[in-house]
């Protein structure tokens, strides 16, 4: 490569002073990027691959600052410009795709003056008809129809809105792409989608692509090279071939297996099944009658039913894309949201129709774990009081000092050492540390059941198999059945024992994980596996092919008949 | 490279790292303690006056009639004397005396008004947010119709109706009118905490309403209800003392509002006895510049993206 490289990175430190002192956001960094090639930044949160693309565009925020080092974008030391010349530089030769689309396009202006409004900034005042001509090429290139032109953001999905970013970024042809978690905020078709759109168009303009994200599968489909940070600190650089096949650091490697397949090697341990806790009440643990919600005139579940046994302690995934109602089934169960009809009974009473002991009583069985680990917690309590509230609160203190070593058991079980997390303020906590503090609370309770809702979805993908193994875990060791809602079918594939795949609120496949993912019928499954990225190098996932059209796929998905697939004993789920 | 990291600290340096300090905890913060002391000095000037100086002199005739403050002349040719540091009214009245004891007085009705709007507001906004559904609309509307009603000429008709009125009177008065906005407020902000994780947690852990009201709600609330409160002060000030320079406020209890009522009557502002109507609307100044920055100060500790390290 003999070729001057695009962007080059020397040496580069970015500091933050804070009250506690300066904090070493980017440590000597250093790192090329060439034309037409694609290079993945990756890491945790706080690993500084934001920071070093803000430092790029000159964009820290403050008190941020550059402490040493240079920025060279092809010859031009990015540091040395003033306001105005990096201005004219934005967009121009550096082009920046945010993270979040939706909040990134103006909600009152209709796309295509938004889309000018870069090219009058950067080259003046042109005639209506050339400006129409440049924008409807754009559009065109990332593979969206002229009226989208025309339209205003509120009326584009996300994925449109994700595209009509990246034309607006090229609409210039910058010598230098930089996407910025671009897809985070979709699923895993639109995703795909998103992914080739933005491959295709970078070959097309032959600029260099800095891609930053935290997800080992989608690098691996995306980039030619990657760069892996850990602490500021660049640990790894190579080829993605080199990364994947032979991983030097061992942070790399944590990177790479913490990646579930499909099919591949389980990451839990097999082990220590323990019994049920014997029940009292020959009734179903849960079961659903003709349950069906409607928000106003949309349907967000069709009539369902099904009874889960309890007898053996099994895990169900209910799986699907957003707006599957995958989220409405679980706020059902735990009561927080009325069916439109059809009745939830727990333990044969209705959940609706409880008395104040009983929904007490159904209150300590019925435990969830949510999404968020960072609204979990009151921000004016230490952690400590979202485990002891409960837990007196359901009679099962007998002292405090009883209470201090549940709290130190529970921590123990998750893999938290108790002294240095208790006495914490939720802000102190890592949100891998609060959603394990999360499973513990529902440990401490030993509830039947629980109800995780995309328990691992916002936590730092090296975290995610050591959590879901904690929530395995509790099903082997404490016997309590668990529901599992998640858009994340490998996941689903190792945990559960019974899979249900939910789109537009119906269950369009459902049986034993080996059978419905391993081997898919049903044409919406497929389309959903087929949208994973694997960090496996000879999958044509990402090969910039514009026929690949989830739109037509999604429709024909929506005629094919539900699938029912084998039986697994303690769960019944009843043919629509 | 270059060996900055060695050099000693230069000034600007040094300043950031005070400034630092300063931003560590946030309650050390210039603003709020200002705004505090300008509250207290007055209120103090309230307690200690009454030892030092002789209430009495608020009476009519006590002294002899409009003498300016020390070291100025009056129309007459009067000059002031250390009897009557700053000065006396057309009634004789001390003007000292008149502040010793009324200043306090404009702040307690401000303090006592807001404190019951603020009751009014937090019961009615609690219960508007959590119960939602006929109690909620009945809430909303009715807070929403009486934003809209100007205060003072409802309360310019009570008091006429009323006549002589006494500052808890008047408190109560104004407080029918100072709980809309908390009530708006906390409203709003039960519903959205109504849905955020912490509460569907306690929920999960079978707290009471109450519990999940005042355990959990209440405390995230403070730094909102502390702003509302120092607003709804300002305003409630300002209503009392609208009132009584109209007249209409307490007969018979000295008020800042009041002695200007007087001053205005008297054409305290034809004759240049400016000392009459000078120093109680100095006095207010002070007041509502001290609000004014414990509220700015306030802001900057509930909300950490206004304090600035630079």
């Amino acid at each position: 490569m003999t070729e001057k490289p695009v962007l080059t990175l020397k040496d580069l430190s970015i500091e933050f002073p804070t009250p506690q002192g300066v904090v070493q956001a980017v440590k000597a960094l250093s790192l090329d990027i060439h034309k037409g090639r694609r290079v993945g930044f990756i890491g945790e949160s706080g690993s500084g691959k934001t920071t070093t693309a803000l430092a790029v565009m000159q964009m820290l925020a403050e008190p941020g600052r550059v402490a040493g080092g240079t920025i060279d974008l092809g010859g031009t030391n990015v540091l040395d410009l003033d306001e105005d010349q990096m201005r004219r530089t934005r967009l121009s030769r550096v082009a920046y795709i945010p993270q979040g689309a939706m909040n990134s396009l103006n909600p009152v202006m209709r796309v295509e003056p938004q889309m000018w409004d870069g090219i009058i900034a950067h080259e003046g005042k042109l005639d209506r008809a050339e400006l129409k001509r440049r924008s409807d090429a754009a559009l065109e290139s990332v593979g969206l129809p002229q009226h989208t032109a025309d339209l205003y953001p509120h009326e584009l999905s996300g994925g449109m809105k994700q595209r009509v970013c990246i034309a607006m970024g090229i609409i210039l042809n910058p010598e230098l792409i930089i996407a910025d978690e671009p897809t985070s905020a979709l699923d895993v078709v639109t995703q795909r989608q998103v992914m080739q759109t933005l491959k295709a168009i970078q070959s097309e303009i032959g600029s260099g692509l800095m891609l930053i994200g935290h997800d080992m599968g989608l690098m691996a489909q995306t980039v030619d090279e990657l760069a892996v940070l850990k602490d500021g600190e660049l640990v790894e650089h190579g080829t993605v071939q080199q990364i994947l096949e032979a991983p030097k650091h061992p942070y790399t490697r944590d990177l790479i297996s913490s990646v579930p397949l499909v099919g591949g090697e389980s990451f839990l341990n097999p082990d220590a099944r323990a019994k049920a806790p014997e029940r009292a009440s020959a009734e179903p643990l849960l079961r659903f009658e003709d349950v069906r919600k409607n928000y106003g005139a949309v349907t967000a579940l069709h009539p369902m039913s099904f009874t889960l046994q309890g007898d053996t302690p099994q895990i169900i995934s209910i799986v699907g894309q957003s707006g599957s109602g995958k989220s409405t089934m679980g706020s059902i169960m735990l009561g927080f949201n009325p069916p439109s009809e059809g009745r939830v009974l727990f333990e044969g009473q209705d959940v609706a129709r409880m008395s104040a002991a009983q929904s007490l009583d159904f209150r300590k069985n019925v435990q969830a774990v949510f999404q968020d680990p960072y609204a979990c917690f009151n921000p004016f309590y230490r952690v400590n009081h979202a485990l002891k509230f409960p837990f007196k609160q359901f009679g099962l203190a007998k002292s405090d000092a009883h209470t201090q070593t549940a709290m130190e058991e529970a921590c123990d079980a998750v893999g938290l050492d108790p002294d240095l997390v208790l006495n914490r303020y939720p802000h102190q906590l890592s949100g891998g540390q609060r959603q394990r503090l999360i499973v513990a609370r529902a440990l401490m309770l030993s509830p039947k059941l629980l109800i995780a809702d995309e328990p691992v979805s916002m936590v730092d993908a090296s975290l995610r198999a050591s959590i879901l193994s904690n929530i395995y875990d509790l099903k082997d060791k404490y016997g309590i059945s668990i529901l599992y809602i998640t858009h994340d079918l490998a996941t689903a594939y190792h945990v559960s024992d019974y899979v249900m795949v939910l789109f537009k609120g119906h269950v369009v496949e459902a049986g034993p994980p080996k059978e419905v993912i391993g081997a898919p019928q049903h044409p919406y499954t497929k389309l959903l596996i087929d949208s994973i990225p694997w960090p496996d190098l000879h999958r044509s996932w990402g090969d910039g092919r514009q026929d690949w059209d989830p739109v037509k796929l999604e429709a024909e998905a929506a005629k094919a008949r539900s699938i029912y697939r084998g039986i697994v004993p303690g769960f019944d789920l009843q043919e629509a | 490279m270059t060996s900055q990291d060695h050099l000693p600290p230069t000034r600007a340096e040094k300043r950031q790292a005070k400034r630092i300090k300063r931003f560590d905890n946030p309650w050390m913060n210039p603003k709020l303690i200002w705004g505090a002391a300008l509250l207290l000095g007055i209120i103090a000037m309230g307690i200690i006056g009454r030892f030092v100086w002789d209430p009495d002199l608020v009476f009519t005739g006590s002294s002899m009639l409009r003498l300016p403050p020390v070291g100025f002349e009056n129309l007459r040719g009067q000059a002031g004397s250390m009897a009557n540091p700053l000065g006396t009214d057309g009634g004789g009245r001390d003007v000292l005396a008149l502040i010793i004891i009324g200043a306090p007085n404009t702040l307690f009705v401000g303090l006592l008004a807001s404190l019951i709007g603020m009751s009014i507001g937090i019961f009615l906004g609690f219960s508007a947010g959590f119960l939602g559904g006929r109690t909620d609309d009945i809430i909303r509307v009715s807070a929403d119709v009486m934003i809209t009603i100007p205060p003072l000429l409802i309360l310019v008709v009570f008091q006429s109706a009323f006549g002589d009125v006494s500052l808890t009177m008047m408190a109560l008065l104004i407080a029918g009118f100072v709980w809309q906005s908390p009530t708006r407020l906390i409203r709003a902000q039960v519903l959205s905490m109504k849905q955020s994780g912490y509460v569907q947690m306690a929920q999960l852990s079978g707290a009471s309403t109450s519990h999940i009201m005042f355990r959990e709600m209440m405390p995230n609330l403070v730094p909102y209800l502390f702003g509302s409160f120092i607003a709804s002060v300002t305003t409630s000030i300002v209503t009392a003392v609208g009132l009584e320079v109209l007249g209409l406020g307490p007969q018979r209890i000295p008020t800042l509002g009041r002695t200007i009522y007087e001053a205005i009557n008297a054409g305290a502002l034809i004759q240049n006895l400016w000392w009459w109507w000078g120093i109680p609307t100095l006095l207010l100044a002070i007041i509502f510049i001290g609000l004014l920055l414990i509220n700015l100060g306030l802001d900057e500790v509930s909300n950490p993206r206004l304090r600035r390290l630079s």
